[in-house]
Order: C-alpha cells, then structure tokens, then sequence
C-alpha cells in the first residue's frame, strides 16, 4: 500500500468510527468523544488532500483553523454536560431533549 | 461624476434611515426634521441624474467568484424610475410630518421608509440580475415591516406576513431565472442577457420567462397574486401611498419592461402578459365597484391600472407602459394621500360614514378631485394622454378581444372614480363636529402632487428621448411631442375611448333609475365583495400547508441519534448520484 491509500483507509476509519459512535450513543460525554473522533478523520483528510494537490500548506493552516474550532466544541461540549449533569442529573439525550417536534 | 450621483441617490437615503435610527424616539421633532431633509436631498440627487443617462455601465462593484460583478447602468428607464421612486417617496415622507405626528415609534417608522425608498432606487438601477434580486428582496422586507407598522393589530401583522409570502413566492421565479441565465452565459448582466438570449435553448428561455411574469405579477399585485395589496391598507396612509406609487408595485411593471425584448420571442409569452394584464384591470375594477372601504377601493384602482401598465408591455408599448406609470405614479400618490388626510380628520375609512365632507375640507375636495380626473381618464389631465396612448398602442398592434376588456376597463372606472368622489365629498352630510382641514406639511405634499397631475404629460417628448436613446435593446422609436399629442388628440380610438368614460359616468348619474338592473347583477357583486374566490383559494392553501406541516413533525422527533442517520442518509444519496454521473 502505498501512503496516500493508508492515508485514505484512516480517513474512512476515523470518520466510519465517529459516525458510527454519533449513530449508536445517547451519552453525552461518549457523543463529544465521537465527534472528536469524526473531526480527527475529516483533519486528516485536509491535510492529506493539501499535499495531494501540491498545496501543503493551505491544507496544514486549514487543519490548524479546525483544531481551534474543534477544541472550542469539545471545551463546550463537556462544559455542557457537566452542567446536564449537575441540574438535570442524567447525561442520557433522550431525557435531555426538548425538541421534539 | 454618474457613479457618485448613483452613490449619492441610493446613499441618501440609507444614511438618512441610520440617521434618524440613532436620534431615538426621545426627540420626534428631530427624526421628522431629518426625514424630510434626507428624503429631500435623495429626490434632488435623482433628479441631478437625469442628464447624465447612458446605456454604459457607470459604478462597477467587483465582487468576484460566483456573484460576478455588481453593477449599475443609469439608463433612461433606471434613471427615470429612480426620479418617480425618491420624488414621490420624499413627498410621502413630508405628509408624513402631520399625518404621524404624536405617533410612537416614529424611530422605525422613518427608518424603513428610507431604507424602502433607497433599495428601490437600487433596484432600478442596477445592471446584474443578481444585485437585482438583492434589492428585490429588500423592498419586500421594507413593505412587510411598514405594513406590519401597527403591530399590536393582528388585521396588519396578518397582512405584512400575506404581502411578505406572496412576493416572496414571485421572488423565488426571479432567482431560478437569473440562475439559469449564468449558468448558460457565465454572467449575470442583464445588458449580456439581453444581447445573447438567443442564443439560450428555447425552452429554458420559456421557463425563464414565466418566472419573470409570476415574480412580476406577484410584485405588481397581478391576478392570482393580487391579494395582498388589500391587505397591505392596514399601513398608515403615507406607507400606502409610497406602496402604491413610487415603490413596490412598479417593480414588477419595471422588470417586464426591462426584459420584454428577450422575451418577446417566447411562444406565448406577450398572450400570457396581455391576459394577466386584462384579467387583473377588469376584476379589480369591479371589486373597486362594490368596496366600501375608501383604502380599498383605492387599492383595487392601483390593481387595476397596473393592469393597464403589463397589458401595455403585453401589446409591446413599453413607451406607453411606462409612461402610464409616471402618470399614475403622481395621480395615485395624490389620491392616497388625499384620502390619507381625510381618513386622518374624519377618523374612519368607512366611505358610507364619510358623505358631504366637501364644504368641510374644500382643499382635499380640490385636489382629489384632479386625482380622481387623471383616474378616470378624462382630458386634459397626465392620465388622459399616458391611458390613451395606452389604449391606441393597444388597438393597433394587440388583439381586439383584450382591448375590448381594456376599453370596459375604462368604463368602469369611470364609474367607480366617480362614485368614489360622490361618496366621500358630496353626497347626504353626515352630523359632525368641526373638522380641520390639511395641515401645512400635507399641503406642500398635496399641493406639488396635484400640480404634477396636471402638468407631467407635458414631459412626454423628453420622456421619450430619454427612453430612445438609452436603451439599446429595445428599439423604441418615440415621436416628438407635438406628433404624440397630436396622434393622440386625432386618433379615433380616443374618442371611443371616452365614450366608454361617459358611459361609465352616466351609469353612475343614472343609477337610480338603474337600481333595477344593477340589483339584478347581485351575484356579481357578491362575488366582487368576496374578492372572486381569491381569498377563498388564498386561504385553502395556506391550509394546506400548515396540514402538511402538521403531519411532517413526526419526524423532527429531536434525537441524535436520528438526525445523524439523517445526514448519513442524505450523504448516500448525493455519493449514489454522483457515482451515477447524474
């Protein structure tokens, strides 16, 4: 295999990964761990489509923006649970949501 | 120099919304006091860019990637209509003065009647399709909310939100339409468009065309899309007249004319237009007829006459089209604003409580009355010549079904203008108190108007120049003055023209010893009140819609876990598509 193809078996891996985690959990806590886990797969993916149009460096500083993004999701994200967990003393978004239409 | 003037003419205004925004509610006086100066100095700014037409484009704004350039052409038509637009409007905004004052909220009054009076200016003058649609979409939000004013009755909330959908709806084909054109030329300017749409397949062509007709109709308040416009009478007065005559309505009129020599080709296209056009003229003559309603009656009119404006592009008399627009633009504005202070004297817009004001309020009596002549079509007012023209166009080169429809159109309104005036100022005199007449800021905007009334059919023949020579792609050939008078004066279609008026009057002269006969014609009149099943069919599908949405909140059941099915779902879907080289 070449880098490019173990580069692309990641990407799938990573993104097949987090959406499966997205699909299957209702624990908060789990779903910013999935989502960590799709972004890492679509960073790769920018860095690896940068270096394969011969941009490396557009796809490097894409990538550094999305972490920043990604960090403040996640920051959020727990910081959203734990207040979940503290007031509404359940974590499961079945019992949290209030959207139905 | 022309791309300053065009900054200034759109600017104007929108500092002047921002300006009177940031004044606070605290100080009306003020907000007034910059209103006027504002709407005043935008009027001026138009009007000094009268001389300086050209078909060339004269402000270009780079935007770059898929939203092209943006561009605007002052040429005769743009110019003209940006005068009409910021003129009226700036003599709305000094009515305004007395008719909204001691109102609250002046703040966001005045603001949106700028920005309104601005994206209208931008409208005309613009030269891409897609900034076009930009400003299309930012006079439907003004109207809304300027309908809306009053937003502690429900009657002008409802009817903000009708006029919002509706044109919104018309908007939508517009879009499709510029869409298709970039896709096919890689551009959005209109002047390549209307160089190259030849070249499009005829059937795109065709699809684009009547996209441009139903975001016309809905704009200009056409049948089926009318039903706003009535509506849209829970605004305050002045908001109506600047709907009515300066802005909003003259859009749909402006973009048919703007487009019609690509479209005229289209199989079908011009009958479709004559027939919008006809149908709209005579239905809402007759619901003009049987309204009670002062504002009402008046908004049928505008209905009516615009009819009179898309049968005139229909029959390919842009020339007359648009010049029946000055016209009515002025006398319409007169009327409105007329009404405006006798509904604000008399306190109700019920024309059956109204009776014997005449004495009362002689300097209203006046000037409506000139309106009410320009409405009719009687001589030698602006709307007699712009009408005739219209007329004669008509008869020899559209076809004789619609100008038989066109020539009843006029009859009837003859009839209704005149039962209209005898409702209001003569009439059984109802038991009043003391009145007042207009205030003076009413009067300036009055007085000018009714003046205009009289005179603007004097600019016919530099009008025409204007047009002939800034449009290249229409190929209007506009006589001089003198021959279009003349033209009209000697043509025999006038004369029949205003035999069908005189009908229209006597009818109205003789309508006690008619009383017979028009108590047999009940079921129409039945049918005009209920505005000929419109609202009826208006109401079945905003029904339907909310029925549908109904049954479609099942699947918004909030989870996570659905949703991202969802996506991935839909992610298939676009990967199958793909694979397939669809």
């Amino acid at each position: 295999m070449t880098t490019s193809e173990i580069v692309l078996v990641g990407v799938l891996a990573l993104l097949g990964a987090g959406l499966y985690g997205l699909l299957i959990t209702r624990n908060l806590i789990k779903v910013v761990i999935a989502l960590q886990i799709l972004v890492k797969g679509g960073l790769l993916a920018l860095v690896a489509a940068g270096e394969a149009s011969g941009q490396t460096n557009l796809g490097q500083s894409l990538a550094m923006t999305v972490i920043v993004a990604d960090t403040v999701v996640a920051v959020v994200g727990l910081a959203l649970a734990i207040q979940a967990r503290r007031l509404l003393g359940t974590l499961d978004l079945k019992a949290l949501s209030n959207l139905r239409g | 120099m022309t791309d300053w003037l065009i900054v200034l003419t759109i600017g104007i205004p929108w500092l002047g919304a921002l300006a009177v925004w940031l004044t606070g509610d605290a100080r009306p006086q003020l907000q007034h006091r910059l209103a006027v100066i504002f709407a005043v100095a935008a009027g001026a700014a138009a009007v000094a860019l009268l001389p300086s037409t050209s078909s060339e484009v004269a402000l270009r704004i780079e935007v770059g990637s898929i939203f092209g350039d943006f561009t605007f052409v002052p040429d005769g038509l743009g110019v003209f209509l940006a005068v009409v637009a910021s003129v009226v409007g700036s003599l709305a905004v000094i009515f305004s003065v007395d008719y909204m004052h001691g109102e609250a909220q002046l703040g966001r009054y005045y603001t949106l009647v700028l920005l309104f009076i601005g994206a209208m200016v931008g409208l005309v003058l613009s030269g891409s399709m897609l900034l076009l649609f930009i400003f299309w979409e930012i006079t439907a939000l003004c109207s809304y909310a300027l309908i809306s004013f009053y937003n502690d009755d429900p009657k002008a909330v409802a009817g903000g939100i009708k006029a919002l959908v509706i044109t919104q709806f018309g908007g939508l084909g517009m879009l499709v339409g510029a869409l298709i054109a970039y896709s096919y030329l890689g551009d959005y300017q209109i002047s390549t468009f209307l160089a190259e749409a030849d070249t499009l397949p005829s059937d795109v062509l065709a699809v684009m065309a009547f996209g441009f007709l139903a975001a016309a109709a809905a704009k200009s308040a056409q049948v089926p899309f009318h039903t706003w416009l009535p509506g849209a009478m829970e605004a305050p007065t002045p908001v109506s007249a600047l709907i009515h005559a300066a802005t909003m309505v003259n859009a749909g009129v402006y973009l048919l004319a703007r487009f019609y020599p690509a479209f005229e080709g289209v199989s079908g296209w011009t009958t479709a237009v004559i027939l919008v056009g006809m149908v709209s003229a005579l239905l809402a003559a007759f619901m003009a007829i049987y309204a009670n309603d002062l504002k009402r009656a008046l908004a049928y009119s505008t209905i009516s006459q615009l009819g009179y404006m898309v049968y005139a592009v229909g029959t390919g008399a842009i020339f007359a089209s648009q010049f029946h627009l000055l016209s009515h633009a002025v006398f319409k504005a007169l009327l409105f604003l007329a009404a405006g202070a006798v509904i604000h004297t008399v306190g109700t817009r019920d024309m059956r409580q109204m009776g014997g004001l005449g004495k009362q309020l002689p300097f209203v009596r006046n000037v409506f009355i000139i309106g009410a002549l320009a409405l009719a079509g009687l001589p030698f007012v602006n709307g007699f010549w712009s009408k005739e023209l219209v007329l004669e166009y008509g008869y020899k080169h559209g076809p004789l079904w619609a100008y038989v429809g066109m020539l009843i159109g006029a009859g009837l309104t003859a009839l209704y203008t005149v039962r209209m005036v005898w409702m209001v100022f003569f009439g059984r005199s109802q038991k009043r108190g003391h009145l007042h007449d207009a205030g003076p800021a009413m009067r300036v905007a009055l007085g000018v108007l009714a003046v205009g009334t009289l005179t603007s059919w004097l600019l016919i023949g530099g009008f025409g120049e204007m047009l002939e020579e800034n449009l290249p792609f229409h190929h209007l050939h506009v006589e001089s003055m003198a021959t279009l008078l003349e033209e009209v004066v000697t043509a025999p279609a006038t004369y029949l023209a205003l035999g069908v008026v005189a009908v229209g009057l006597l009818l109205w002269a003789w309508r006690d010893p008619l009383a017979m006969i028009s108590a047999g014609l009940w079921p129409l009149g039945e049918a005009a009140t209920h505005d000929f099943g419109f609202e009826w069919l208006n109401a079945r599908i905003v029904a339907g819609t909310r029925a549908a949405a109904g049954a479609l909140r099942t699947t918004q059941t909030g989870w996570l876990n659905w949703n991202v099915a969802g996506i991935i779902g839909g992610l298939l879907i676009v990967l199958v598509f793909l694979a397939l080289g669809a």
